[in-house]
């Protein structure tokens, strides 16, 4: 149950890689944080620790409803292009994600032996996940598109310190979500202002600001 | 580490005592003189802070002379430098004023980089920070270690002292700030790094090989004569003090050079004698430029102008400034019985008896410093004849030179005080060479009990029975019954032939300011003179309404600063090209920034096992 629900997170970082739109974007990073909240989920079913239930709450309530809430509102108030602006098209992204699954099943590999069982795979995906994140930042040009890649890699991960460390503290896993939602909340004003200054939020224009 | 406790991080052996002592000569009249200086140049609030630096400089310096920790010294040195920036950048409605800031905070900084590789390579050694336990371990150090620290020390401090080619940030930064901040900077501050210099080198380093001090000579060699040669050329009066406190640090290394030299090929009587030579300088140089910059900034004051070609005749509106210049400008030229005359005596001295006493290839070197450190003092007097007379005598050369009137008390009290210290330094030679030798004794750690430096307190001796002796108050006496009898003979045969009429100008009979000699036409002769060094050139442009007629007449003439064109240019045009290409990696493109954080996370993935 638990690795069908891994294998959820990382079909949606997959679709996100490919999409072209902006809801789109934000419409799978909402499955792929529900899958994460299954995963977890599904977890504190089989552990029966209050904690766990409370971060798959957290989950729940933050990245599940709240943020891509906010994000809806957002681009509803601003009405950018529904275009994501791709510097890299969406069939060589889709490419480039797979290959990034594979180096990082070669990096777990490397990293624990012998490979494979329920946790190589969840390093596999929490890495492949994370560099999906960082590849929407670097190749999509709407500012959207860096805040959600930087929230598909707090997913990544999210999941990485559930495996390798059996999930942080109680009191960090709420700072962060904490400080996630924060962020995002003030990366969306910055958007918004941005959207209103130079009625764009390309990225990639703002290089004409510098002296 | 060591904790600091407060008692141990004080030193007050002779030689912080006798610096302290400097500082508070120069510091007091200077301060004095600011109440005048300040008043009605900036708002109420800006005087306020001006005082308070003041304060923070004069503490940061007194601090540094007297700790006997190396990381406090550090602390107080870059307090100092700071400071004495933003004194340096206080007149901020000039432009100038900040490049000027700019250069000497830059230059300033490169010092304390090699001051604190120094200390570095000194901790390595000594586990501490304190002077006693680096001064036992410099023992133990490694040849090569040793000479690494002194060229770094060499290097750091000279950099703040102002020697020839380190000198580059002083002809801007002393002109540019308040003249009593002038004044101290250029009377204190800099010999605050020749403190360093004694301080590390020959007390705690000691020198035990003969080049550290052929080094340092050669160095302020260099010094004095570039210094002096770029003073004579200069017409901006203030920062031609500032060239000459250049030729004047090298006056005084002269003597601590020798100092190192003597004591490493152990002849200790010379060393201590060559060191006395040379703090004796050093607190002349003090009195003497102290005095000077106050004067320059009466000047400034009074008509608004440094460019001493647009003064003159300021003598008949500004008579106590002129006079307190005139005693200022004499002793700088070493004239007797002034303290100048006295000090640059002893450093002659030094190198002759030096001469006498080493054999083979050191005598002619000493031989030859001996003549340069003369030819400097030549220099020098040239240098002060073109900027008294030019800047006191004949006819107002500009509206701000005519309506020049004598400033306030406060600012003349200073003067008056430092100008009478320039005789008093002169007169009483023989007591203070018995106290400095007490302070060299204890810089160079030599027993001074049994040396005999003078005979009396009226007659100066380095060495008895050798037949040299110096009396500056006799030489005083005699002057003055030349004088006196000269005066005499005029008033009584001479004083009817006197005829006055006008100046006999060829039958122009327009003679004004304008046919006077001008400042660049008197250093013309030393413009040619040097002229490989200074690479002079010029313009002129006629333009003629006939062939005997010349309606205007244009004359440009400029000489190639040598090092900043041929050192500095290049290493500044070297460092902006490399940041040029490194600013092609840096677009601004927020994706190209994010990709570069992305591909180095792939590649340390890729090549995990290799790193």
């Amino acid at each position: 149950m638990h690795v069908i629900m891994l294998f959820g997170v990382l079909l949606s970082s997959y679709l996100m890689v490919a999409t072209k739109r902006i809801s789109a974007l934000i419409r799978t990073f909402r499955y792929q944080s529900l899958f994460l909240f299954m995963a977890t989920f599904a977890v504190a079913l089989k552990e029966r620790q209050a904690e766990l239930y409370a971060i798959a709450g957290l989950l729940l309530v933050i990245k599940v409803l709240a943020i891509p809430h906010f994000l809806y509102r957002i681009i509803k108030r601003i009405r950018p292009s529904e275009d994501l602006g791709l510097f890299i098209n969406a069939q060589l992204s889709l490419a480039c994600a797979l290959s990034f699954t594979w180096l990082s099943w070669v990096f777990t590999s490397r990293l624990i032996t012998p490979p494979g069982g329920t946790q190589g795979i969840m390093i596999t995906v929490a890495f492949s996940v994370v560099l999906a994140g960082i590849f929407i930042m670097v190749s999509r040009m709407m500012a959207l598109a860096q805040i959600i890649g930087l929230l598909v890699m707090e997913n990544g991960l999210f999941l990485l310190a559930s495996t390798v460390s059996g999930g942080m503290p109680f009191f960090v896993e709420i700072a962060i979500f904490f400080d996630v939602f924060v962020s995002v909340i003030i990366m969306g004003i910055f958007v918004y202002r941005i959207n209103k200054l130079f009625t764009h939020i390309d990225v990639n224009k703002l290089s004409s600001l510098k002296g | 580490m060591g904790h600091f406790n407060i008692p141990g991080l004080f030193l007050f052996d002779p030689l912080s005592l006798f610096f302290l002592s400097v500082i508070a000569l120069v510091s007091a009249p200077s301060a004095v003189y600011s109440i005048g200086y300040l008043k009605g140049e900036s708002s109420k609030r800006k005087i306020g802070l001006a005082r308070l630096l003041l304060a923070i400089f004069l503490a940061s310096m007194a601090l540094v002379v007297s700790v006997k920790n190396v990381f406090i010294f550090l602390v107080a040195w870059e307090i100092m430098s700071l400071v004495s920036y933003f004194l340096v950048v206080f007149d901020t409605t000039h432009e100038k004023s900040i490049r000027a800031g700019m250069i000497y905070i830059v230059m300033t900084h490169i010092g304390t980089a090699f001051l604190v590789a120094a200390f570095a390579l000194m901790y390595k050694y000594a586990h501490s920070f304190d002077f006693t336990a680096i001064k036992s371990a410099s023992l133990t150090m490694p040849a090569q270690i040793r000479n690494a620290i002194f060229l770094l020390l060499l290097v750091g401090f000279g950099t703040k002292a102002g020697i020839v080619p380190l000198h580059i940030w002083l002809p801007y930064a002393h002109p540019q700030a308040p003249s009593h901040i002038s004044s101290i900077m250029s009377g204190v501050m800099i010999k605050t790094a020749i403190y360093g210099m004694i301080r590390f080198i020959l007390f705690i380093l000691g020198v035990d090989s003969c080049w550290w001090g052929v080094l340092v000579l050669t160095i302020a060699l260099t010094s004095c004569l570039v210094g002096i040669i770029y003073a004579l050329m200069d017409k901006d009066l203030k920062r031609l003090l500032a060239y000459s406190s250049i030729e004047n640090i090298g006056v005084i290394l002269l003597g601590v050079g020798l100092s190192m030299f003597f004591a490493s090929i152990k002849m200790p009587y010379l060393a201590v004698f060559s060191l006395i030579a040379g703090l004796y300088h050093l607190i002349n140089h003090a009195i003497f430029k102290g005095l000077l910059f106050l004067c320059a900034g009466s000047v400034y004051k009074a008509t608004g102008t440094r460019d001493i070609e647009k003064l003159g005749g300021l003598i008949k509106n500004m008579p106590q400034t002129s006079a307190c210049f005139l005693l200022g400008a004499m002793a700088i030229s070493a004239l007797p019985p002034l303290n100048g005359f006295v000090s640059e005596w002893l450093t002659l001295q030094a190198f002759f008896l030096g001469a006498s006493a080493v054999t083979g290839p050191a005598r002619l070197f000493l031989g030859i410093s001996a003549g340069l450190l003369a030819l400097t003092g030549g220099l020098a007097a040239a240098c002060f004849v073109k900027a008294f007379g030019v800047t006191f005598l004949a006819l107002p050369r500009s509206r701000f030179a005519e309506n020049a009137k004598e400033v306030p008390l406060s600012m003349r009290a200073g003067m008056f005080f430092l100008a009478a210290m320039t005789v008093i330094f002169g007169l009483a030679a023989s007591p203070i060479v018995r106290t400095l030798a007490k302070v060299a004794g204890s810089a160079t750690g030599i027993d001074v009990g049994k040396m005999a430096f003078c005979v009396n307190n009226f007659m100066l001796s380095p060495q008895p029975g050798r037949g040299i002796y110096l009396s500056t108050p006799l030489l005083c006496l005699i002057l003055a019954a030349f004088g006196l009898v000269g005066f005499a003979a005029y008033m009584l045969i001479g004083r009817r032939k006197a005829v006055i009429c006008k100046t006999w100008d060829c039958g122009y009979y327009k003679f004004g300011s304008r046919n006077e000699y001008t400042a660049t036409a008197f250093s013309k002769p030393f413009r040619i003179a040097f002229s490989f060094f200074l690479l002079p050139y010029r313009k002129t442009q006629k333009i003629r309404e006939s062939f005997y007629h010349i309606r205007s007449f244009e004359y440009e003439t400029h000489t190639t600063k040598v090092f900043k064109k041929y050192i500095y240019e290049p290493a500044i045009a070297l460092v902006f090209r490399s940041a040029r290409s490194m600013k092609r990696i840096q677009p601004g493109s927020i994706h190209l920034y994010l990709s570069y954080i992305f591909v180095t996370m792939l590649l340390l993935i890729i090549f995990m096992h290799k790193f």
